[in-house]
């Protein structure tokens, strides 16, 4: 039976060889041989190389941080870890043994837990049963699972953790900070020797992160290795003793703290200096395509924004503070209270159906569930927003939808099997492609994008700022929504700021710096 | 810096005194006014014959409410009882013991249970269609082994064992009251029970976690037709005759027991106690609706009122502690 806390002192004892003395050491000293090393590791899936000979060492008691931008190989790292997925090449050593790792009970067997973004906590089993699920066994009893010795068990990793939860509680009635620390736990529970966790303070307020990495703190002392995934520059440099910078799915750099600023770890993440900015090529817009004059909703106030053809116009802001709102409104897919929205000078363009005939496009920001129907195929997917374009003497005709589809599988680069491939299939980027292609086939001049590279790999992510650029230059307007500030002062000609639901300024040429966006965006 | 948590157990005396579903107020309403409506319905006789009819009610209820308790469902439930009451009742005919019989009735709703279950389980097909087609095949086997007539004259050994006593309670509610029992220690006292719970809120960690979760997620189907194979015996001995299409209908009741007693159908939500009250609401109301002398098709949209009363006053009352809280 697993008794938390003690046993992970003899596991850090026994792990590390070490007189009693020298438990003062740094952390992660390179004197002590890596407890856990990755060599070599590659992992390609079709048209993305996700991971290229990656190579990292975690010792004993150290935070080791893996920094990089959305799509670096991260996720993919920290599941060829856990048996997750199968790398292609390379191995993994545990002090200095090599070991398989093919499905995850291996990596657990091993000592090695992660705590993925999405919990797997079983909803209406206590917190009790949710750490020790699936190791029921210990606490038999008659083929009965003795409740009580499971709980005292459960109390003593929460003591341990410095948790009062009451190990009765559901897992459905926790909070999400809660159920982290019920994730780190059960983590625990399983005599973890290495604690990968991935961006866990995504979902969790300042106060709930202090008390993680007070846990953090305590379990390194502990011995326990930490691989701390995240991009939050804050963080990585509070607690990371080890960084390790990856980029396009390889190691750019691995350094101890201290040894790089911070605008030289953000350049290593994104590849160029940090500061400097791509030179914009300043376009000249034409006619406006949409005046929208003090425009009230529900969860918005007087909005007032004008888009040219042929320019970028970027909707800046904290998330939550209104800008999916805004093109949700102009698109007509909210109701507005009072004020009025003129799309190409006409003001009788009243609902959504009559807009997206004129035009309009919304790419939205949860494109699975808003944008595509996932199930379909992409010519389905493409053509739903111009069908009648597929019908010839009042009769669909598929062969003209397969040739339109085509098409734009060509135009837009699409990597898709063939037009009846299902998008639940495509990889992100590919995905969004689609959603463009749909509104591309119904000849829409005026584009809103929330967030179009989000969750999309580094390669398609350039693709669709080409295709932005091809928008723009044929003529149509382009509003964007995007959190990452270099993405939008490289993309847009200007710029609305949002904070609280309003508008709160305006930024264009020179101006439009990311220090600008982030002084009107948050709170003085 | 310590957060306390003050969350109480739904699955005890808890929930049973702060939270009594809304079927659990009908339930003592209905009660209430059909005594008052008429005092023959509180005679012993009476409540015998609602505590038999619930006991038979129960036998499908509380292994559908695990089977819901999956996120699934089994529509065939009812067929599976017509079908093992006519094998039972064929076998006896055809001059078998009456154990013999009642292994034969078994294995044929085990390898059902298990076709149901290997279907859902394992190939991820819907559980609504496959009972649904399951429930059509059972339904044909039961006719075409009767010509679609009633059978009887087998031995009166089964109606004496129906109408028998132990102690003095008659042995149908003595069985169900076991079977609550031991279901009740299996989901809330056996690793199988988190398995089941686990299994509607999160299957893929309960692979994770290295269990065999498709064997589990099938065992609750075998569990199931085991025990509607077996409560076919009580059914034939009520009557002392199988019918192929007595069950028509039974597992429509059985999912209104269950979802009237707060079991959802959503992330293995469940409450075995809540089947029992459920199933007791809708014998009741139907008990009283035969005393007032109500038509039985008009009974059916009686209990059809019954069930989305009682999900109305729970929505009303999940809104008045959001409201509140």
């Amino acid at each position: 039976m697993m008794h938390g806390t003690e046993n992970q002192d003899e596991q850090g004892d026994r792990s590390l060889h070490t007189p009693k003395g020298s438990a003062s050491r740094a952390p992660g000293s390179e004197a002590d041989a890596p407890l856990l090393r990755l060599v070599g590791i590659d992992k390609s899936f079709p048209g993305v190389h996700a991971l290229k000979n990656v190579s990292l060492d975690v010792y004993a008691g150290e935070v080791h941080v893996i920094l990089g931008q959305n799509g670096a190989g991260k996720s993919t790292l920290i599941k060829t870890l856990y048996g997750a997925y199968a790398a292609d090449r390379g191995y993994i050593e545990i002090e200095g043994r090599r070991v398989a790792v093919a499905r995850p009970a291996d990596a657990s067997a091993l000592g090695i837990a992660v705590i993925f973004q999405e919990f797997s906590l079983i909803p209406y089993l206590d917190i009790a049963q949710n750490i020790f699920l699936g190791r029921e066994a210990a606490f038999s009893r008659f083929g009965l699972v003795d409740s009580a010795a499971m709980h005292a068990a459960a109390r003593t990793i929460l003591d341990g953790l410095g948790l009062d939860y009451d190990t009765h509680a559901y897992a459905a009635d926790l909070g999400v900070a809660q159920q982290q620390m019920v994730e780190i736990a059960k983590a625990l529970s399983q005599n973890a020797r290495v604690l990968v966790m991935d961006e866990p303070t995504a979902a969790i307020s300042e106060r709930e992160s202090d008390r993680l990495f007070q846990t953090i703190a305590r379990l390194t002392e502990k011995r326990v290795a930490i691989v701390y995934i995240s991009h939050r520059m804050k963080e990585v440099q509070m607690l990371g003793d080890r960084i390790t910078i990856l980029r396009d799915g390889a190691v750019v750099t691995s350094v101890l703290r201290d040894q790089k600023s911070q605008a030289e770890m953000v350049g290593a993440m994104i590849g160029r200096p940090s500061g400097s900015q791509l030179a914009r090529t300043p376009r000249s817009p034409g006619e406006p395509v949409l005046l929208a004059r003090d425009v009230n909703t529900a969860k918005l106030s007087d909005i007032s924004i004008e888009i040219l053809a042929g320019e970028v116009v970027g909707l800046a802001g904290l998330v939550g503070s209104g800008r999916t709102e805004v093109v949700r409104a102009l698109f007509g897919a909210d109701p507005i209270a009072s004020g009025e929205i003129a799309l190409f000078g006409s003001r009788a363009l009243a609902t959504l159906d009559r807009r997206v005939r004129a035009g309009m496009a919304l790419l939205p920001e949860d494109r699975k569930r808003e944008g595509l129907a996932l199930p379909l195929d992409v010519r389905d997917n493409a053509t739903v927003a111009s069908l009648w374009r597929s019908f010839t003497s009042g009769w669909f005709s598929p062969a003209k939808a397969e040739r339109d589809t085509r098409g734009l599988i060509a135009q837009l680069g699409i990597a898709a099997h063939g037009t009846r491939q299902s998008v639940h299939t495509l990889s992100g980027g590919n995905q969004q492609k689609v959603v463009l292609a749909k509104w591309l086939a119904a000849g829409s001049r005026l584009f809103l994008l929330d967030e179009p590279t989000r969750g999309v790999d580094v390669g398609a992510k350039a693709e669709i700022y080409r295709l932005i650029d091809q928008l723009v230059d044929g003529g149509a307007g382009v509003v964007v929504i995007s959190s990452e500030l270099p993405e939008l002062v490289q993309l847009c000609d200007r710029a609305y700021v949002m904070r609280d639901h309003r508008i709160v300024g305006h930024l264009a040429g020179d101006q439009l710096t990311e220090r600008a966006i982030l002084e009107l965006a948050v709170h003085q | 810096m310590s957060v306390t948590i003050q969350l109480q157990r739904r699955s005890g005396m808890g929930q049973f005194l702060s939270a009594i579903p809304g079927a659990g107020l009908l339930l003592i309403l209905m009660l209430v006014l059909f005594t008052i409506v008429n005092p023959r319905f509180v005679s012993q006789t009476n409540l015998m014959n609602v505590g038999l009819q619930t006991s038979l009610l129960l036998m499908l209820a509380l292994p559908m409410t695990l089977i819901i308790m999956t996120e699934g469902l089994d529509l065939s439930a009812g067929a599976l009882l017509g079908l093992s009451g006519v094998i039972v009742a064929e076998a006896l005919l055809a001059g078998w013991g009456v154990l013999a019989a009642c292994a034969a009735t078994l294995a044929v709703s085990i390898a059902f249970g298990a076709l149901n279950g290997v279907l859902i389980a394992y190939l991820s097909l819907p559980a609504f269609v496959v009972t649904l087609g399951t429930m059509g095949l059972m339904q044909g086997i039961a006719l075409v082994l009767t010509n679609g007539d009633p059978v009887g004259g087998f031995t009166p050994a089964i109606e004496t064992f129906y109408r028998s006593q132990l102690w003095f309670i008659p042995t149908p509610i003595a069985i169900a009251a076991a079977l609550y029992a031991a279901l009740w220690l299996l989901l809330y006292r056996t690793r199988l029970g988190n398995y089941v719970i686990a299994i509607g809120g999160n299957k893929d960690a309960l692979r994770l976690a290295g269990i065999r979760a498709n064997l589990v997620h099938l065992a609750v189907y075998v569990l199931g037709s085991t025990i509607i194979g077996l409560s076919a015996v009580l059914l034939i001995g009520r009557t002392n005759s199988a019918h192929p299409t007595v069950g028509i209908g039974m597992e429509f009741e059985a999912i209104a027991a269950v979802v009237l007693g707060g079991t959802s159908f959503e992330k293995g939500q469940g409450w075995l106690f809540g089947a029992v009250l459920g199933a007791l609401a809708i014998t009741v109301l139907r008990n009283g609706l035969n005393i007032l002398s109500i038509d039985s098709s008009l009974q059916v949209v009686c209990i059809g009122i019954l069930l989305i009363l009682a999900l109305l006053i729970d929505q009303a009352r999940k809104q008045f502690v959001r409201r509140t809280a």
